[in-house]
């Protein structure tokens, strides 16, 4: 078994040597030269002939030549990155080279705003104390692909995502070299904050098809070109205006274009910046913003077969952040704004410090790159291309931190009107209107905005939280630092030596990465391509945090404050002293009560180390009628962390459940260093793929696109609580014991999936149909939160999560005359999972979380009732109009009207475990555990199931474990219009000007929902008078921790005005 | 060539030169006393027992002493009559009205650092030579961390509400308990004293100067459990003060009698109240636990502390896992929060007859921390604490 990938690699290639190898003699060929209006070569360019499906792309020099073709009447389809495509009708004649001289795009001006659209969306990126993060747009970039050029920016605002698949399933590429991080999945696309033109020319490939730099995966695959001679030669400097989260932007791109001496070289630097949007409700408030990027590139080339790249970039950034808030905060905040047109945009991370506004949510990154790339094309038929790249990724975020002292978030749950509904809501979700006795409670009273409250809400306590909160009291609504500092300043009158009652402290996770690849083409054989690839990455994310601002406190203590706050606790379920546990509260155990003043390291400190190395072979066969390519690729990846402190919730975890001890602290515990080491978990991933297009005649094709692979669990959700030990998701230790390869992907996810197109290309009109359907088996998810009955934070690592993802895309372009075309685009998916969860839950500060015949439980296993949940990940139906303008003085224009629905709550598992329905969890050996406070206790079921098997709960409680539709009730507010304007005059000695004005969400809608979660605290009472394991109950009030939401930006608008000389 | 170098050196200068601008430094923002008549202005600066006192208008009723309850008979809101009141109630609640801007002002006496004032704030004042104190109900975990000991705050308080729990005043906000889920559920439900939230607190708060260490009063027991006085004395609670030369007696009030503690679990809540510990747990009914202790002249009281403090699994000073026998060897200072507080639903309190309890029972110190109990034996060695460990 172990052989078989060998075995496969050896087939495949014995397949290619027995083809007839029949090389044609000199034939037809076509040639010619791509340049912009303004006479600037095009590099680059995709030139494809439509009816032969074939294609090249354009050198330095603009040129191009096919070679080989048929004689006749053909469509000349041609596809530049930042120029609008072009299809030419030509006629080709046989046996000699027809040459069509220069071939003239118009430049897309428009495309450097709705870059800025997709770049402004992945870096407000919202993080939130339950981890939670909004996955960016797809990366679907403009093409001839009728589809993606309308959806890839008319579709980023509400987060479309392809297919329904994370950013993890898409691979990105620079220069032939992966950086897809191997720790998060994903592609960085701040590290090229600003930087437009940098990241400018890329080949893009949909799902699952073939492309020529990489095995691909399930999403689209992206290869950015930095070479310097694909950049038009000249100068080129921009200005930028916008109401985004910056305001203002500049930037200054030089090309050389290829010298006489082989070089080129090629920069930019770039520069946003926006000081704190001060207004409040205005887009970006409370948010600062500053980004410098550069990048330079250099190409040498000698001979006709070499060609070396060295790529750097990079943009140091410092920007501030907002949150997702409630549907209440959103509501009252925005009585605030009502008379202010477009503005929505609460942000409660922001308060004034000594009159002057500050983010406590700052973050700062800087992916420093080099890049070095060799091009060595060995003859016509071999080609080599090597890379080398170093990537470092420093990026940290700053919160506040606060001991033996209030939360000071002012949307924290009780500091809200709606806090005081507790305990006043009956068992049918209305206000109570006799209390307990029998005692009338009178009538209620409505607040301004039209809610009811009861008879039992104190009125002048309900309005004086309603008023503050509708009017924007900044002492209510916003973060008080004078308060902050004035803390940390009594506490050094009254405890010098003591810790800091707020610090702001910066969490760091920065990933330093090396990585080789290896991509060889061999085409001699005729109607084949085949390609062989290695990659190799060696990463290690670092985690760690340090004082960002000690807030004139004289110093932090280094102790875990749950622990220290439960310590009586902790101490009761192992039947110890407080004081033989003491350690339980240490950060660092080798370090206790360490004294930490300002850029300290404290808290955590640990690495992952991560290896990755992948084969990979492709052949692609092109014939008359038929293409057919098929691929195979094995990945060994391998991760072990390695932490530079010993915590001491793990050396109490190993105190009370010694047999545990290895998987804490690892197999070899503590090493001479000081370091703990843990179990290094490997494994092997095996994929292929296949795809065959059938060209029924020259404008249309089918297409059939299949593949099957195993992907190992993401470093970031393999370990159960990666800040104290070394736990991991129980199925990945097989692998140190493994005895058969089947072990190594046993922890793995495993995923099928293939989709079918229809395409069609005629001059007139253009369009696709495509549907497709993969399942996925196994996947991993880690979520972190805090947990009422616990009273701390507690993990859930869920394993076995199964899913599918089927639906249609469609997409037709009809040309309207001379000037207008109109674009039309839909999908229509279905993604959801389809079996329910394992999960194991434990605890951060290493509280008991239950307890059996055997004692205390430190991990209960249970289950998730996940079959049937919505994969929440963008909308599922998503309908665009696009209606374009140009004219030949330059003008362009368009329209675009979107409709988005089908989008879904994230949900969360905690409300979802089984054992909240049927009263019982188990241990790690599989015994009983009776749950304290479950939906059963409470008598929320009503004894019927839905049609996946979960019980149904009785309203109100049934509002607790329901996924919510994030569509608004008003299908008005379910439409998004964006339009774009814009003028390019050609100046003399090949200057030229152009302006665009791009507005995205002109009708202003502010009640669309992008995306959002649920909170995972359950709303609990305690029993009074009862023993500890029975003294929780679920209560009635279960709008106490409601779902959190993102919104979309109101109008907003990008202005570039751009001069190239 | 030099052209491009300028350019860009110039883009790159102005980068350089915006992104590295500073945060923001902390500003201060303490009050100092001409600041504080600036903001009371021509509101009313009342003293701490004033509004102890003052029968501010109710909408809730429920007030517990009858005298003043007439006063209030014909005010807003009231629907019952006064005959009513001879069933006097645990709770009482009386929004303080707005109009008018309201002040008090006092210093911080206590913090939660050890899980004994659960959100709760004590501030004290001086007026007249004596210090007259008033305890916050505020809804915040850890209130003390933000608003420290020895801070002195001003208070803007009309639109709040002076509430009592067992006789114990509070500066608070109206709340309807309907509590389905408590122990004797009955006379605790209604309009009850809630915390006051965070956010509306903050919103009400100026600090005046920097924080100074609270004064602490030295009294005798005899002093506050004198019946003669007991009206009078009632005004008391929440102030800070040191009783000196007193012990722990090894004992627990049991319904108002002297009983001696045990070795019970205590932890086991149904039979372990007598636990020789701190603070046994009461099943989560959070009604504070009392140990006694007795001075010279053989005068009683408690010390209280909660279930949930972190020491109140500390065996009492002296005593340990074989019972009680050394408590009185511990003799020194005990320094608390002194408090009233009147749990009987069926006490009469405007004649002062008490049908059930001595009012020695009714007193209690709540101590902020262990550190407030300065008890050496006569070597002069303090007490060593002890941990109760699960055998």
């Amino acid at each position: 078994m172990k052989r078989f990938p060998f075995l496969l690699a050896l087939i495949l290639f014995y397949c290619n040597s027995i083809v007839a190898q029949e090389i044609a003699i000199e034939a037809t060929r076509l040639s010619g030269r791509v340049i912009a209006e303004d006479g600037t070569l095009i590099s680059g360019a995709t030139v494809t002939l439509a009816n032969q499906n074939l294609s090249t792309t354009t050198n330095p020099k603009g040129e191009f030549q096919l070679s080989y073709l048929e004689a006749g009447d053909e469509e000349l389809i041609i596809d530049a990155a930042g120029y609008t495509g072009t299809i030419e009708i030509i006629l080709i004649q046989k046996d000699q080279t027809n040459q069509l001289g220069d071939i003239r795009l118009q430049p897309d001006i428009a495309l450097e705003a709705k870059d800025e659209v997709l770049l402004n969306l992945a870096e407000s990126e919202l993080n939130d104390d339950e981890g939670k993060t909004q996955d960016q747009a797809s990366s679907a970039s403009s093409s001839t692909d009728v589809f993606n050029n309308l959806i890839a920016y008319a579709w980023s605002t509400p987060r479309y995502r392809n297919r329904g698949y994370t950013q993890n399933y898409e691979t990105n590429y620079i220069e032939g070299i992966s950086f897809n991080s191997a720790e998060r999945g994903q592609f960085n696309f701040s590290a090229m904050g600003g930087l437009n033109d940098a990241s400018r020319y890329k080949e893009t490939t949909q799902a699952i098809e073939a492309n020529n730099f990489s095995f691909g995966g399930l999403g689209n695959a992206t290869n950015y070109l930095m070479s310097a001679t694909n950049y038009a030669q000249g100068w080129k400097v921009s200005a930028a205006g916008t109401n985004r989260n910056y305001k203002a932007a500049v930037r200054a791109t030089y090309s050389s274009g290829l010298l006489s001496n082989g070089w080129a070289f090629t920069g930019q630097l770039a520069f946003r910046f926006s000081p704190y949007t001060e207004k409040k409700g205005e887009i970006g408030e409370g948010i600062n913003y500053y980004s410098f990027g550069y990048f330079f590139t250099a190409e040498k080339q000698w001979g006709k077969r070499h060609k070396l790249n060295l790529i750097t970039f990079g943009a140091p950034t410092m920007r501030g952040q907002s949150a997702a808030v409630t549907q209440e905060v959103y509501d009252l905040t925005n009585r605030y704004n009502k008379n202010t047109w477009g503005y929505n945009s609460y942000n409660p991370y922001w308060g004034y410090q000594d009159g002057k506004m500050r983010n406590s949510r700052i973050v700062k990154s800087y992916d420093p790159t080099i890049i070095a790339g060799y091009t060595f094309n060995i003859n016509e038929f071999h080609k080599l291309h090597l890379g080398l790249g170093f990537h470092y990724s420093l990026y940290s975020n700053s919160a506040l931190n606060f001991y033996n002292a209030p939360d000071p978030r002012p949307d924290y749950y009780r500091n809200l009107p709606s806090f005081l509904r507790d305990g006043q809501i009956d068992e049918n979700g209305n206000f109570i209107t006799k209390d307990m006795r029998g005692q009338n409670l009178g009538s209620g009273f409505y607040d301004p905005s039209g809610n009811y409250l009861g008879g039992s809400i104190d009125k002048t306590t309900y309005m004086n939280l309603y008023d503050a909160w509708s009017s924007r009291d900044d002492a209510t609504t916003q973060i008080n630092w004078d308060n902050i500092y004035a803390a940390n300043r009594a506490n050094n009158v009254n405890n010098p030596d003591g810790a800091a009652r707020y610090i702001l402290e910066r969490r760091h996770n920065d990933i330093y990465e090396g990585m080789f690849s290896a991509n060889y083409q061999y085409t001699k054989i005729d109607h084949l391509k085949m390609t062989a690839g290695l990659e190799l990455k060696e990463s290690v994310g670092h985690h760690y945090k340090t004082v960002d601002d000690l807030l004139d406190a004289n110093q932090w203590i280094d102790i875990d404050p749950f622990a220290e706050r439960d310590i009586a606790d902790l101490a009761e379920n192992a039947s110890l002293s407080q004081a033989e546990i003491a350690i339980v509260k240490q950060n660092d155990v080798a370090n206790p009560n360490k004294v930490i003043k300002k850029n300290d390291r404290f808290g955590y400190d640990y690495t992952i180390q991560m290896t990755t190395f992948k084969a990979w072979y492709q052949n692609e066969w092109n014939w008359h009628d038929v293409d057919l390519y098929y691929a195979a690729q094995v990945t060994y990846s391998d991760m072990l962390r390695e932490s530079k402190m010993m915590n001491g919730r793990a050396v109490y975890l190993c105190l009370i459940q010694p047999e545990m001890e290895q998987y804490y602290l690892g197999p070899k515990g503590l090493d001479q260093s000081g370091n703990l080491k843990g179990y290094r978990h490997r494994f092997i991933d095996p994929a292929f793929k296949v795809g065959l297009t059938y060209k029924i005649n020259g404008r249309n094709h089918l297409k059939f696109n299949a593949i099957a692979m195993t992907q190992a669990p993401l470093a970031r959700n393999a370990y159960i609580s990666p800040r104290i030990h070394d736990r991991a998701v129980e199925n990945i230790y097989t692998h140190d014991r493994a005895k058969n390869l089947k072990d190594y992907y046993a922890a793995s996810e495993k995923i099928v999936g293939g989709d079918l197109t229809y395409e069609f290309n005629y001059p007139i009109v253009r369009g696709r149909v495509t549907g497709f359907y993969t399942r996925f088996w196994g996947g991993t998810e880690l979520n972190a939160f805090y947990d009422d009955e616990a009273r701390t934070f507690v993990n859930q690592a869920m394993t076995g999560l199964n899913r599918q993802h089927c639906g249609v895309e469609a997409a037709l372009s009809v040309k309207l005359g001379t000037y207008f075309t109109l674009t039309g685009a839909t999908s229509i998916g279905d993604y959801r999972y389809t079996s329910d969860a394992a999960v194991i839950t434990s605890a951060e500060n290493g509280m008991a979380l239950g307890s059996n015949k055997n004692g205390a439980v430190y991990e209960i296993m249970d289950s998730v009732m996940m079959k049937g949940v919505r994969v929440s990940n963008g909308p599922q139906l998503n309908a665009s109009l696009k209606l374009s303008f140009f004219h030949p003085k330059m003008w362009f224009a368009d329209v675009t009207l979107s409709y988005f629905d089908w989008n879904y709550l994230s949900v969360a598992p905690s409300r979802r475990l089984k054992s909240l329905y049927t009263d019982t969890n188990y241990d790690n050996f599989g015994n009983a555990i009776n749950v304290n406070g479950s939906y059963k206790d409470a008598n929320a079921l009503t004894g019927d199931y839905d049609k996946n098997g979960k019980p149904i709960l009785k309203y109100p409680y049934s509002e607790l474990d329901q996924q919510e539709s994030l569509a608004d009730a008003n299908p008005w507010n379910r439409f998004l219009l964006d339009v774009s304007v814009g003028k390019l005059i050609y100046l003399p000695n090949r200057q030229s000007l152009s302006i665009n004005l791009s507005c995205s969400n002109l009708l202003n809608n502010v009640h669309f929902k992008t995306g959002g979660y649920q909170q995972a605290r359950l709303p609990r009472s305690t029993k009074q008078g009862v023993q500890d394991d029975v003294n929780s109950v679920i209560n009635t009030n279960v709008w106490k921790f409601p779902a959190k939401y993102y919104y979309a930006w109101g109008a907003n608008f990008y202005l570039t005005i751009t001069y190239k000389f | 060539m030099n052209k491009h170098i300028a350019t860009f050196s110039v883009i790159a200068i102005l980068a350089i030169s915006l992104i590295s601008c500073n945060i923001n430094e902390p500003g201060q923002q303490y009050i100092n006393e001409d600041q504080v008549k600036k903001i009371v202005g021509n509101g009313l600066l009342l003293n701490l027992n004033d509004l102890k006192r003052a029968p501010y208008m109710t909408e809730k009723g429920n007030y517990c002493d009858p005298a003043l309850y007439r006063l209030r008979a014909s005010g807003k809101g009231h629907t019952k009559d006064v005959s009513y009141l001879d069933t006097i109630w645990l709770f009482s609640i009386d929004t303080i009205p707005t109009g008018r801007p309201l002040y008090i002002r006092g210093r911080i006496t206590t913090d939660d650092f050890s899980g004994n004032f659960y959100k709760t704030l004590c501030i004290q004042q001086m007026v007249g030579g004596r210090q007259q104190a008033l305890r916050i109900s505020v809804d915040a975990g850890s209130v003390g961390g933000l608003y420290q000991i020895g801070q002195e705050l001003l208070i803007r308080i009309d639109g709040l509400a002076i509430g009592r729990y067992a006789n114990q005043p509070q500066l608070c906000v109206a709340s309807y308990n309907n509590n389905i889920y408590a122990n004797k559920a009955e006379e605790k439900v209604g309009w009850v004293p809630g915390r006051i939230p965070f956010s509306e607190f903050n919103k009400r708060v100026t600090l005046i100067g920097k924080p100074q260490t609270p004064h602490c009063d030295t009294i005798e027991i005899f002093d506050f459990i004198n019946h003669l006085n007991q009206v009078e004395n009632r005004f008391d609670d929440g102030r800070l003060v040191c009783i000196k030369n007193v012990y722990y007696t090894g004992q627990y009030s049991k319904y108002g009698d002297p009983a001696n503690c045990t070795t019970n679990d205590p932890d086991d809540f149904e039979n372990g109240s007598s636990a020789n510990v701190f603070a046994p747990s009461t099943g989560n009914m959070n009604f504070p636990q009392s140990r006694i202790i007795t001075d010279e002249e053989g005068y009683m009281t408690l010390v209280s502390a909660s279930e949930y403090a972190k020491f109140s699994h500390f065996y009492l000073p002296g005593a340990n896992e074989n019972g009680i026998a050394g408590c009185q060897d511990y003799v020194g200072n005990v320094t608390g929060i002194l408090g009233y507080y009147r749990d009987n639903n069926i006490t009469k309190l405007y004649n002062n007859v008490d049908s059930n309890a001595p009012a020695w029972a009714d007193w209690s110190i709540t101590i902020r921390s262990l550190d407030d109990l300065q008890l050496f034996d006569e070597d002069g060695n303090l007490w060593e604490r002890r941990e109760y460990r699960r055998k």
